[in-house]
C-alpha cells in the first residue's frame, strides 16, 4: 500500500524505439497530430502551431529536438499537450498510448551513460518490469536558449 | 452604475418591417424584459413578505410599455399577453391581497409567454402555442370588473391628449425640461411616398429635429388613415423653430399639464437614475471605431519605423523630442483602446438572472428543490462574450439540476439538506472571465464513466486511464446519447457543444468533481474579443492572412515583370515603381512562377509591393495572440482560423519588411541565378 502512495503517474510515449515517460500532471491532453500550420522562421525542432481549446500552441517536433531524423507523420503519431509554468505546447511523438504508475523510489538519476541526445532533457531513469522509461523533464524541452 | 445597453437579443427580420422602428421595438422590448425580469425575481424573493409598491409599479409599467409598443408595430399577439399581464397587476396595485403564489406565478410563465411572442413577431415566425393566460387571469380574478382593464388600456392619442401614450419615464423627463423653464415642442410628421422621392423620411426628420434641441421621444402613432410619428422636442424657451411644412411636418408648442400622480411619484420615490443618460448604441458602430482605431495603431507603427530610419539623421536633441511623442501617441492610443472596448463591456447580471429562472422552471419539471447561488454578478466582459457564454451555461446548469443534484428524497438519506444548490460564479483573472458551474450533488463517477468509453470503443478495455481524462471523454461527441448513461454517470448531454463554444472563444473548461460532494465546471474565456477584416493570400500551397487596414491595393503581376535595379526588384505602380517584396523570399519557401499578386502596403515613400502566389478572399475573423517565445516571430501578428480548425497566420507586412531588412533580403536574387 505505501508504494502505491508514493507513486506517480506518467504518460509513456515513444521515439525511435526508445520509451519515455512524463509526469500525467504536466499532460493536458493527447491528440491525432493534425492540421499543424507552419510558422516560417522559427526554430527548427518547431514544426509549426496548432489550436489547442482555441489556444495557440507551438507544436514540438521531439524527434528534432533530441536529433534524431525526423519521420512523417503517421497513423501513430500524437500531439501530447504538456502545461508547465504558464506556458502551454504540443510535443509531437512517434506513439503514446499508455500510463504507467512509478513508485518515486523507482527513479534514478540518469547515468551518464546517457548521455547521448536526449540526456540533457532528463530527469531520470526508471526501471519497471524489465522495461525501462526516460523520464523528461518539460523544462529543459521548453527551454529554446538550450538547443 | 448602468450602463449604456447595447443591443442584440434578437435578431429585426429583414422582412418589409425592418425599419428603424423595427429596431427601436426591438431594443425597448428587451430593456422592458429585462427590467420585468429583475422585478420578478424581486417578487420571487420576497414572496412571503412586503412586496414593495415600486417593484409592482415598474413591472406594471414595463408590461404597460411592451403592449403599447407591441401595439403600435401590429404584433397583436404581444399586445394581448401584455394585456393579461398587466391588468392582473392592475387589480393587484388597487387591492395588494390579491398577490398570491399562483399570481406570481402566472406573472413569471406570461412574461415567458410574452417574450416568446415578441420574439415570433421580430422574427416575423407563426404563433407558437396557444395563449393560455386570459384563461388563467379569470381564474385569479374571478369578479374582474371592467373598469380593471379600462383603467389600464393603451391611451388612445386622440382621446387623452395629455397622456397621448407618452411613457411614465419620457413624461418625466419633459417635466424636468419645463422646470428649466425650456419649451416642448411636438412635431407631427405623416411620412408618404412624396416624400420619400424628395428624400425626406422618419430618419431625415429625426436628424433634423436633433439640430433643434433635445429629442426626448419619438414615438409612431397609428391614426385613422395611417401613420405619423410624435417627436417631442424640448428646446431653450426662447429657440426659433424653424417651418418645417415643407417636409411635411407640423410643430406645435406642447402643454405638459400638472400631473399630481406623477410629481408625487418623482417626489417620494427615490431618483432614479435619468434614462438621458443613457445611450443605446449599434454594435457595428462599435466596430467601426474599433476599425478606425486598427488603423491608427498601424499609421502609429508605421512612423515609428520611419523614425527609426531617419533617427541618424536628425539632431539628437530633436530626435528624443519625436521619440518621446511617438512614446506618448501610443500610450493614448492604448488608453482609447481601452475606452472604446469598456464600452462594450456589459456585467454578467443578466445572464445569471435568466439562470435563476431556468432554476426555477427546471426544478418544478423535475420535482427537485434547489436554490441558486449567484456571486460575482457585476463582473463585466464584451458583450460578444456574454451572448456565446449563455448557451453554454445554461447547459450546465441544466446538467446540474436534472443530473448533478440528487432528488430531495435521496438528498435527506445521505445526509445532505434536502435542497439543493446550484452555484454560478464570475470573476475575472488576468484579462479572462471565469464562469464557475458548480452543484452540490453526487458527482461524476469516473469507473462509470470510463466503462461507458470502453463500450464505446474510446479507451482500451484493459489499459489503464487516466483519471483527469474524465472530462475529455464526457465531451466526446455522442459520449453519452444514451438515457441510461444519462441517469447514472450524469453529463454528456451537449458537453461537446459546451466545450467547443468555450474554445472558439479561446477559452477553456476545466472539471473538478468530488463523489458524493458536488460537480465543478469552470469556463475561462477572454474578457473580450478582437476581430478583424482580413484579405486571404496564399504562398506555396500555405493561407496566410493579412489585415485589410494595413492592405491598401491587390494587383495582379507577371513573374518575370519585376525591375532589378541593384539588389531591389522593383515593380511598376501607376506612374512610379515600388521596391517587391516577395514573401516566399522571407519564408524561405519555394517562388512561384508565372502570375502573381502583389499587395501594395503602406504610404508615402514607405510604401511598398508585397508578392503572394494567389490572393484568396476577405474575411472577419477573431484575432488568436500568438505568447508562446518559441513561435513569436518578427512579421507575425496572430493566428486564426477560417472555419476548417486549421491555424492561419496573421502576418504583420510592416514587421515582415523590417525583418527583411535585417536580414539584407531587399537584395534581391537575379532571376535564373543560384
Amino acid at each position: 500500500m505505501s508504494t502505491t502512495l508514493n507513486a506517480d503517474n506518467y504518460v509513456v510515449f515513444t521515439l525511435a524505439d526508445t520509451l519515455y515517460a512524463i509526469p500525467s500532471n504536466d499532460v493536458e491532453r493527447m491528440e491525432m497530430v493534425e492540421h499543424v500550420t507552419p510558422v516560417p522562421n522559427s526554430l527548427p525542432f518547431v514544426d509549426g502551431i496548432v489550436f489547442s481549446r482555441g489556444r495557440v500552441v507551438p507544436a514540438i517536433n521531439l524527434r528534432r529536438r533530441f536529433g534524431f531524423t525526423a519521420i512523417e507523420y503517421n497513423i501513430q503519431s500524437r500531439l501530447i499537450i504538456v502545461a508547465n509554468e504558464n506556458r502551454i505546447v504540443g510535443l509531437i511523438v512517434d506513439s503514446a498510448r499508455e500510463f504507467v504508475s512509478i513508485a518515486t523510489e523507482a527513479v534514478q538519476p540518469a547515468p551518464d551513460v546517457v548521455n547521448g541526445t536526449s540526456g540533457r532533457y532528463l530527469r531520470g531513469v526508471a526501471n519497471v518490469n524489465n522495461r525501462v522509461f526516460l523520464i523528461l523533464d518539460i523544462a529543459g524541452i521548453l527551454d529554446a536558449s538550450v538547443v | 452604475m448602468r450602463l449604456p445597453r447595447l443591443r442584440t437579443p434578437f435578431q429585426a427580420s429583414d422582412g418589409l418591417r425592418s425599419s428603424e422602428d423595427m429596431d427601436d421595438y426591438v431594443a425597448e422590448c428587451d430593456e422592458h424584459l429585462s427590467a420585468a425580469r429583475q422585478c420578478l425575481l424581486d417578487l420571487e424573493d420576497l414572496q412571503h413578505h412586503a412586496v414593495s409598491r415600486e417593484t409592482l409599479d415598474s413591472l406594471f409599467r414595463a408590461f404597460h410599455s411592451m403592449k403599447g409598443l407591441s401595439g403600435m408595430v401590429g404584433a397583436r399577439a404581444a399586445e394581448q399577453s401584455a394585456h393579461n399581464l398587466e391588468s392582473y397587476l392592475s387589480a393587484v396595485r388597487k387591492d395588494p391581497s390579491l398577490l398570491s403564489d399562483a399570481g406570481i406565478s402566472f406573472l413569471i410563465d406570461g412574461m415567458a409567454i410574452l417574450e416568446a411572442k415578441i420574439n415570433n413577431f421580430i422574427r416575423d415566425e407563426p404563433e407558437s402555442g396557444v395563449d393560455v393566460l386570459a384563461e388563467r387571469l379569470s381564474s385569479l380574478l374571478p369578479d374582474q370588473s371592467a373598469d380593471n382593464t379600462k383603467e389600464s388600456d393603451l391611451p388612445l392619442a386622440e382621446d387623452d391628449p395629455q397622456k397621448d401614450g407618452i411613457p411614465p419615464e419620457k413624461l418625466e423627463q419633459l417635466q424636468a425640461a419645463v422646470s428649466r423653464s425650456e419649451q416642448i415642442w411636438r412635431f407631427t410628421f405623416r411620412p408618404s411616398t412624396d416624400l420619400a422621392a424628395r428624400g425626406i423620411n422618419v430618419g431625415t426628420v429625426r436628424s433634423r429635429l436633433q439640430t433643434l434641441g433635445s429629442l426626448v421621444l419619438a414615438q409612431p402613432m397609428t391614426t385613422v388613415g395611417g401613420l405619423e410619428f410624435h417627436f417631442y422636442v424640448t428646446t431653450k424657451a426662447d429657440a426659433a423653430i424653424v417651418d418645417m411644412s415643407l417636409e411635411g411636418v407640423a410643430a406645435e408648442p406642447f402643454v405638459l399639464q400638472p400631473q399630481t400622480n406623477i410629481s408625487q411619484k418623482t417626489s417620494d420615490s427615490s431618483l432614479r437614475l435619468s434614462p438621458g443618460n443613457l445611450v443605446r448604441v449599434d454594435l457595428s458602430r462599435l466596430d467601426e471605431l474599433v476599425r478606425s482605431l486598427g488603423e491608427l495603431v498601424v499609421s502609429r507603427a508605421r512612423m515609428q519605423d520611419i523614425l527609426t530610419q531617419v533617427a541618424t539623421h536628425l539632431p539628437g536633441k530633436e530626435r528624443r523630442a519625436l521619440d518621446e511623442t511617438v512614446q506618448t501617441f501610443e500610450r493614448q492610443l492604448r488608453e482609447l483602446r481601452e475606452g472604446v472596448m469598456r464600452v462594450r463591456m456589459v456585467p454578467v447580471r443578466d445572464l445569471f438572472a435568466r439562470m435563476r429562472m431556468v432554476v426555477r422552471d427546471v426544478t418544478r419539471e423535475l420535482g427537485k428543490d434547489a436554490e441558486l447561488i449567484i456571486a460575482g454578478e457585476d463582473t463585466e466582459v464584451d458583450k460578444l462574450v456574454v451572448e456565446r457564454m449563455a448557451d453554454p451555461i445554461l447547459h450546465l446548469v441544466r446538467n446540474s439540476l436534472s443530473h448533478g443534484l440528487e432528488s430531495p428524497v435521496e438528498r435527506s438519506h445521505l445526509g445532505k439538506s434536502a435542497k439543493g444548490k446550484v452555484t454560478l460564479r464570475a470573476a475575472t483573472t488576468g484579462g479572462m472571465l471565469v464562469l464557475d458551474v458548480e452543484d452540490d450533488g453526487r458527482g461524476i463517477d469516473a469507473e462509470q464513466v470510463f466503462d461507458r468509453a470502453r463500450k464505446l470503443g474510446l479507451i482500451s478495455p484493459n489499459g489503464s486511464v487516466d483519471p483527469t481524462s474524465i472530462l475529455d471523454l464526457i465531451c466526446t461527441p455522442g459520449f453519452s446519447t444514451r438515457e441510461e448513461v444519462d441517469r447514472t454517470s450524469g453529463r454528456g448531454v451537449g458537453m461537446d457543444v459546451v466545450r467547443l463554444a468555450v474554445e472558439d472563444l479561446g477559452g477553456s473548461l476545466t472539471l473538478d468533481a468530488q463523489p458524493g460532494l458536488g460537480t465543478k465546471f469552470t469556463l475561462r474565456v477572454p474578457l473580450s474579443l478582437v476581430i478583424a477584416d482580413v484579405v486571404t493570400i496564399s504562398v506555396a500551397d500555405q493561407i496566410y492572412a493579412l489585415p485589410k487596414t494595413a492592405v491598401r491595393e491587390v494587383i495582379p503581376f507577371e513573374f518575370n515583370a519585376p525591375i532589378v535595379l541593384e539588389n531591389n526588384e522593383l515593380i511598376r505602380h501607376h506612374h512610379g515603381v515600388l521596391p517587391l517584396l516577395r514573401l516566399s523570399d522571407v519564408f524561405r519557401l519555394p517562388r512561384a512562377t508565372g502570375n502573381c499578386v502583389a499587395l501594395i502596403i503602406g504610404e508615402g515613400a514607405a510604401t511598398f509591393a508585397l508578392a503572394a502566389d494567389r490572393a484568396v478572399g476577405l474575411r472577419e475573423v477573431v484575432v488568436r495572440a500568438i505568447t508562446d517565445p518559441l513561435v513569436e516571430i518578427t512579421g507575425i501578428a496572430g493566428a486564426t482560423e477560417l472555419g476548417d480548425g486549421r491555424p492561419i497566420l496573421i502576418l504583420d507586412p510592416i514587421g515582415l519588411m523590417r525583418l527583411a531588412r535585417r536580414l539584407g533580403m531587399t537584395r534581391t536574387v537575379t532571376l535564373g541565378a543560384s
